[in-house]
C-alpha cells in the first residue's frame, strides 16, 4: 500500500526513494525493539530504587524486606536472557515494594 | 493608540480599547490535519518574518502502538531533514491506576550532536499508545529560525497517553546546531503513520 505525507496541507504520495527510506527506518525501529524494552526496564527500575534511596541513609535502619526488595530491583535486568523477546521484557513483573 | 498603563478598574470601566498591536500577537500561518500520513511537514511560512514560531499539536494519534513522536529540521526547504541537534529531555509520569509516579531526566530521549528522527527514543513523546482514546498534545517553540548568526533554539512541552496507560508530561529543549536558516520542519512517528491530529503554525509578531 502506498504511503502519503502531508506537505503544507496537501496529501502527497511518497516517491519510490522515500518509500525505501521509510522502509529502512521502520526496519531499524523494529530491530531495536529489545534494546528499547531493556532501556525502559532500567529506567523504571532506577525510578523505583530512587523512591527508596532514603532508607539507605546512615541514620535510617533498613529492614531486611526493603534490602531484599532493592537487591531484587538491581538484579532485575540480569534476569533477561538473549532468548527473551521485547514483549517478554515488557511483561516482566517488578518486585512488590514492602 | 497603544495601551500604556492599566490601573485598578480601568479595564472593567473601559468602553473602548485602542490598538493593542504593541502587546504582540500570535499570527496564524497554517494548519495541517494528518490523515494516515507518514509525516506532516511545513515547508513554507517559516522564514525571517517572525523571530519566533509556535507549533500547536492537537490530539496526534499514531496508527501503531508504542511508537515515538519525532521531528527534524531542514535548511533546504524540506529536501533533507538533517540538522544536527543537541537537546535535553525530562518528564513526569503518573499511572492511571496510581501505581507509580516519577520525575526523571530522559537520558534515552536526548540528543548529543545527533540527527534524531530515526533514533531509538522519542524527542517529543515516547511509547505513545494507539488506543482509540490515546493521543499526544502540546506545543513547540522555534526561535529565530532565519538567523545566520546563532544556533536554532527550540522548547517544547507535550502531554501524552503512554501505551502503558500513563499520563506523561514531556519537556524538551535544544538547538539545531547550524547557522544556516531553518526553513522547513517535519513531524513523524518512529514507525507507522500519524493516523490523525492537527498541527497549527503561528508566528509571534
Amino acid at each position: 500500500m502506498p504511503r502519503y505525507k502531508m506537505v503544507n496541507g496537501e496529501r502527497v504520495q511518497l516517491t519510490a526513494e522515500e518509500e525505501a527510506a521509510r522502509d529502512a527506518e521502520e526496519a531499524a525501529w523494529e530491530a531495536g525493539a529489545k534494546d528499547r524494552s531493556m532501556a525502559n526496564l532500567r529506567a523504571k527500575r532506577n525510578n523505583l530504587l530512587k523512591e527508596t534511596d532514603h532508607y539507605a541513609l546512615s541514620d535510617v535502619t533498613m529492614s531486611a524486606d526493603m534490602a531484599t526488595y532493592r537487591q531484587n530491583l538491581r538484579d532485575l535486568p540480569g534476569t533477561v536472557t538473549d532468548e527473551n523477546t521485547a514483549a517478554e521484557v515488557d511483561a516482566i513483573t517488578f518486585p512488590t515494594k514492602p | 493608540m497603544a495601551i500604556i498603563k492599566l490601573n485598578n478598574r480601568a479595564v472593567k470601566d473601559a468602553t473602548a480599547v485602542g490598538s493593542t498591536t504593541q502587546l504582540g500577537n500570535l499570527v496564524f500561518i497554517s494548519k495541517q490535519t494528518a490523515s494516515s500520513s507518514s509525516s506532516v511537514s511545513f515547508t513554507s511560512g517559516i522564514d525571517s518574518t517572525y523571530k519566533e514560531y509556535i507549533f500547536y499539536f492537537n490530539n496526534i494519534h499514531p496508527a501503531t502502538n508504542s511508537v515515538q513522536f519525532n521531528f527534524n529540521l531542514s535548511t533546504d526547504n524540506g529536501s533533507n531533514y538533517n540538522v544536527v541537534r543537541t537537546t535535553t529531555f525530562f518528564y513526569a509520569y503518573h499511572n492511571e491506576d496510581d501505581s507509580g509516579t516519577a520525575l526523571s531526566y530522559g537520558g534515552n530521549n536526548d540528543l548529543a550532536q545527533a540527527l534524531g528522527g530515526s533514533q531509538t527514543f522519542g524527542e517529543l513523546a515516547w511509547n505513545q499508545g494507539s488506543d482509540a482514546d490515546q493521543s499526544v498534545s502540546g506545543y513547540l517553540h522555534l526561535f529565530e529560525p532565519s538567523s545566520d548568526t546563532f544556533v536554532k533554539h527550540y522548547i517544547g512541552s507535550f502531554n501524552q497517553s503512554h501505551e502503558g496507560d500513563l499520563s506523561i508530561a514531556n519537556y524538551t529543549a535544544g538547538y539545531g546546531n547550524t547557522t544556516s536558516a531553518i526553513n522547513a520542519i517535519e513531524f513523524k512517528m518512529s514507525s507507522g503513520n500519524i493516523d490523525a491530529g492537527e498541527i497549527t503554525l503561528f508566528g509571534v509578531a
